[in-house]
């Protein structure tokens, strides 16, 4: 790869942008904390009275309990590890689409996801909230359904305002793919900063309902777990619905084999990698929301937390392969959820990165990803 | 040459890829409709690099193509698809994790109302296509991948076919093969600009060949007037066979 000097140079001022905007972000934060502290303080008088059904706060990560009196601790997690696996394939697929059209390993796609779950809690919650650099506080309080749906939304149209006013006009500059990456983990540090400023680093409940558990033989399910799920698996069959069946669907998988080629044939990739970016953005919004569900809350850095787990899903099932997210997620799901039967939940990472590069030796491609051909 | 039998022009082209580097320094070109123009030259002569900047994939710097009179420099490619060009690259031309009929449908991706019919049309030209529409373009041999990418750029019924060393590859009786579907194409009433390295069996096919050199057309004349021509003959033909 040729690396130009002065698109390194641009590179490079972008980031430096970004960096000072996060630093001033992260400044201001700290004068606004006065203002917004008043609403804090309330905001947690409120949720210690529900705080008891809450996991503790540093297991949070751990997405359901795993001891129950009666259940199999093995076969729970095996379930735990599908539900966990499909939530995460749905937060990933977009990842995974961005990469195949336009070869970009966006870094900032963790914030769709916090996005979308915090924008949810912003619509939903109970509690007063304000908007950033406006000291008034209101309580919006809308049902979750609908205020779910409007974050989904408005995270689609952040996908949307992104490739248009950034990521198309630096492709369209030929800026190289390195240095894309570069502007994605900036503006990954802006949005998280952003959103935390926003909302501040407590743990936020979309819902305050308690979730009744259901015994299906050895395993517990949640309600909002069940319901999460059948929404995860509608979602991923909308999308191999659309990427096999509709005519822009098989242009999306032409413009991922071949972008001059489907130009050449008539394509518009523009407005391929602009509906792609804006289908990516919605799908993280939704895999953020149910995860949030799912985890009993979420916070400014979920989505931060994982992006790492993101990218070992979509490289595991083949980069860039439309269904290689899915795989890779439900894989990665499962072998980290089963592992904390024997293992420490903090050691997940390390066993998501083990089964990645264990597989990469064998399948170098992934396992979806096909070797290229020679010649 | 009448002004109106014209369809294709390419007045002193200069472009490139790196800015402040020309690979074609004055290409010219006058193609008239029905033609099955060819063009020969060296490796790294640019030739490519002419059918890319004709096709709207290279940025070009100074000069001007038209299509029927009207002005086409610089146009993006899905506009080009849509006035009536046709460009089959030299490599990867193929979609590969598509099957055939998907690749076939992605040619056809601006007019899909007349997708069924224009595959039966492409399928009188190459049958082994339709019987196997559902395999994946990834599996196929160099040979049919040619045919598919041919078959896809036939797909919108283009004025103006580019076709970027379309025998490459191939074994000899594959070659011949591909001449001919060339012409066949050719007489249905398709212009047909093709670049080859088989400078011998493609000026016997052509109407008229072009001989680029270094960025720029060094000179035009008939396939069999080229044929003959010393010069041509030493640089390109070789003297095996002549
Ligand atoms: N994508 C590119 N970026 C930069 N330079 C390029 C690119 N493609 C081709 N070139 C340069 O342009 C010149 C002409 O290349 P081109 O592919 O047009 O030659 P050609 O006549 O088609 O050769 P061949 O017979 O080998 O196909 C070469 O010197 C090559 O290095
Ligand atoms: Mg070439």
């Amino acid at each position: 790869m040729t690396i130009e000097r002065r698109t390194v140079v641009r590179a490079v001022l972008v980031f430096v942008v970004a960096a000072l905007a996060v630093t001033l972000f992260s400044a201001m934060t700290a004068q606004g904390a006065t203002v917004s502290d008043s609403a804090v303080s309330s905001d947690i008088s409120m949720t210690t009275t529900t705080v008891d059904i809450d996991p503790p706060d540093d297991a949070a990560s751990e997405p359901a309990p795993t001891s129950y009196s009666g259940s199999n601790r093995f076969l729970q997690s095996i379930v735990n590890g599908l539900v966990f696996g499909l939530l995460l394939a749905l937060a990933s697929v977009g990842l995974s689409l961005i990469y195949g059209t336009t070869g970009l390993s966006n870094f900032a796609h963790g914030e769709q996801v916090s996005f979308g779950a915090v924008l949810t809690y912003f619509f939903a919650t109970q509690q007063p909230v304000s908007l950033p650099m406006i000291p008034v506080s209101f309580v919006i309080g809308m049902p979750l359904v609908p205020a779910a749906l409007l974050a989904i939304a408005v995270a689609g149209a952040l996908g949307w305002v992104q490739d248009r006013y950034l990521w198309s006009r630096l492709r369209k500059r030929r800026v190289g793919l390195v240095q894309q990456m570069i502007v994605s983990i900036g503006l990954s540090l802006a949005i998280l900063n952003f959103i935390q400023w926003w909302v501040g680093g407590r743990r936020l409940r979309l819902t305050p309902d308690i979730d009744p558990r259901y015994q299906l033989g050895p395993v517990y399910l949640g309600e909002q777990t069940l319901i999460s799920t059948g929404i995860a698996i509608a979602c991923l069959l909308g999308v191999g619905f659309f990427l096999t069946q509709t005519r822009r669907g098989r242009a999306t998988r032409a413009v991922s084999d071949n972008p001059s080629l489907a130009a050449a044939s008539g394509i518009k990739v523009d407005s391929i990698v602009r509906l792609v970016w804006v289908m990516a953005a919605s799908l993280a919004a939704v895999g953020g929301i149910l995860l949030a569900l799912y985890e009993n809350g979420t916070a400014f850095d979920a989505g931060a937390r994982l992006l790492l787990l993101m990218f070992a899903a979509v490289t595991l099932g083949g980069l860039g392969h439309p269904f290689g997210a899915l795989v890779g997620s439900m894989v990665i799901g499962l072998v980290t959820e089963v592992s904390t039967v024997w293992l420490a939940p903090d050691l997940k990472y390390a066993v998501a990165l083990g089964i990645l590069i264990l597989v990469l030796l064998v399948r170098p491609q992934g396992i979806l990803g096909r070797a290229e051909r020679v010649g | 040459m009448t002004k109106d039998d014209v369809i294709l022009r390419a007045d002193n082209l200069i472009a490139g890829y790196l800015p402040g580097v020309n690979i074609l320094n004055g290409c010219s070109m006058e193609v008239k409709k029905g033609e099955l123009i060819g063009i020969i030259g060296p490796n790294g002569a640019g030739k490519s690099t002419f059918l890319k900047s004709l096709f709207g994939l290279v940025n070009i710097r100074e000069g001007e193509v038209t299509l029927n009179g009207a002005n086409i420099t610089n146009l993006r490619a899905d506009e080009l698809v849509r006035h009536g060009i046709g460009f089959v690259p030299q490599t990867d031309n193929v979609f590969p994790s598509l099957t055939i009929e998907e690749n076939l449908e992605m040619g056809a991706y601006q007019a899909h109302a007349s997708f069924k019919k224009r595959l039966a049309v492409i399928g009188d030209l190459f049958p082994v296509l339709i019987d196997r529409r559902h395999q994946r373009a990834g599996s196929l041999s160099g040979g049919e991948r040619q045919m598919v990418a041919m078959a896809r750029a036939l797909m919108m019924d283009p004025q103006v076919l580019l076709l970027d060393e379309p025998s490459a590859g191939l074994s000899p009786d594959r070659q011949d093969e591909t001449f001919v579907r060339t012409r066949t194409i050719n007489r249905t009433g398709v212009t047909v600009i093709m670049v080859e390295q088989n400078a011998r069996r493609c000026l016997q096919i052509c109407d008229r060949g072009y001989v680029l050199d270094q960025g720029t057309t060094a000179y035009t004349a008939t396939g069999k007037e080229l044929l003959k021509d010393p010069k041509v003959i030493e640089l390109y033909l070789g003297t095996l066979g002549a």
